[in-house]
C-alpha cells in the first residue's frame, strides 16, 4: 500500500508549505545555510515563533539541522524538494487510488441495484 | 508565458470503468458519489459541496490521520468547463474552510502548491462503459501567477544541487 505512504507524505509536506512564512525560510535557506537567529532576522517574529516553523519544515522532511556547535544551522534538504518540484508524479499513485475505490464503489452502487434494497 | 510548459507538471490517467457515462459523471458531480471514492485509504471527505456550473464554485474537505493527530486540508476551486457526462473543468487550490484561497506570499517564493491546479475529466461512452481521461495539471497557463511553485522549485532545487549541500 505505499500509496498510503505517499498521500501522508505529501499532505505532509504541502501543510507545511501552506505559509508564506515557511516558504520564505526555504527561500533564505536556497542561499546558503542559516542558524534560526539569522532565519529570524526579515520576520518580525519571536525565536520561539520561527524554532516552530523551522520544526515543522524538518517534520516534512524539507529541513534538516545540523549538530554542529551550539548554532545547529538549518540546511535544505533537497532530496524531498525533487519529489515536490515533480508534484505531478506524484499525485499519480493518489490518483490510481481514487479510481480504484470509484470502481469497488461502482460495483457496490451495482449490486445494491441488483439486489433492490436488501442490504445483507 | 508558460504556455506548453506545463507537460512536465500534469498527470494525465486513462481508465475504462464498467458503467455509463453518466453514472461517472455523478462520481464527480454529486457530493454523495464524490465523498464515497475520493480519499483514497485513511483520508475522508466529510465536507464537498459543488455548484457544478461553469463559474460556479466548489469546496471540498479532507480530513487524514497524520502522526500528529488528524488533519484537514480543504480546497477551493471552479467549475470552467461542464459539458455534462462528457467533460468537466475545474481548479483547485488550497483553501480555508470557507473557501478563500490561501493569500499568496507576501515575501520570497511565488505562489506555493497549494497554488492553483486545473483537473479535467473527460469521458467517452464505449457501448455503455465509459473511457475517463484525467488530466491534473499545475497552475493554467492564463491565470495569474502562472509562473509557479513548480518552477521556483525547480529552480531552487538546481540551486541547492550547485551549491553541493549533501
Amino acid at each position: 500500500m505505499t500509496f498510503v505512504i505517499d498521500e501522508d507524505r505529501l499532505s505532509e509536506t504541502f501543510a507545511a508549505l501552506a505559509s508564506s512564512t515557511r516558504r520564505a525560510i526555504l527561500a533564505r535557506l536556497a542561499e546558503g545555510e542559516a542558524n534560526v537567529n539569522e532565519l529570524a532576522e526579515p520576520f518580525d517574529l519571536t525565536l520561539p515563533a520561527i524554532s516552530k516553523h523551522i520544526k515543522v519544515l524538518q517534520r516534512a522532511g524539507l529541513v534538516v539541522r545540523g549538530q554542529r556547535a551550539q548554532y545547529r544551522p538549518c540546511a535544505l534538504d533537497p532530496a524531498r524538494l525533487e519529489e515536490i518540484s515533480a508534484w505531478a508524479e506524484q499525485y499519480r499513485p493518489v490518483w490510481e487510488a481514487r479510481f480504484d475505490q470509484m470502481d469497488g464503489y461502482l460495483m457496490q452502487l451495482r449490486s445494491q441495484r441488483k439486489t433492490g434494497e436488501h442490504d445483507g | 508565458m508558460a504556455d506548453g510548459n506545463v507537460s512536465r507538471d500534469a498527470v494525465v490517467i486513462e481508465r475504462s470503468f464498467d458503467a455509463p457515462p453518466d453514472l461517472i459523471w455523478q462520481m464527480w458531480t454529486e457530493p454523495e458519489h464524490f465523498k464515497a471514492w475520493y480519499g483514497p485509504d485513511g483520508a475522508t471527505v466529510p465536507v464537498a459541496k459543488m455548484d457544478v456550473r461553469v463559474g460556479g464554485s466548489r469546496l471540498v474537505c479532507m480530513e487524514m490521520d497524520t502522526p500528529g493527530g488528524p488533519v484537514q486540508m480543504w480546497f477551493a476551486g471552479e467549475y470552467r468547463e461542464v459539458v455534462e457526462n462528457e467533460r468537466l473543468v475545474y481548479t483547485e487550490s488550497a483553501s480555508d474552510e470557507n473557501g478563500n484561497v490561501l493569500p499568496p506570499p507576501d515575501m520570497g517564493m511565488p505562489d506555493g502548491h497549494p497554488a492553483t491546479t486545473q483537473v479535467a475529466v473527460e469521458l467517452q461512452d464505449l457501448d455503455g462503459r465509459t473511457k475517463m481521461v484525467m488530466t491534473h495539471s499545475g497552475i493554467p497557463a492564463d491565470s495569474p501567477g502562472a509562473a509557479g511553485w513548480a518552477m521556483a522549485l525547480s529552480k531552487l532545487a538546481a540551486r541547492v544541487e550547485a551549491q553541493g549541500i549533501r
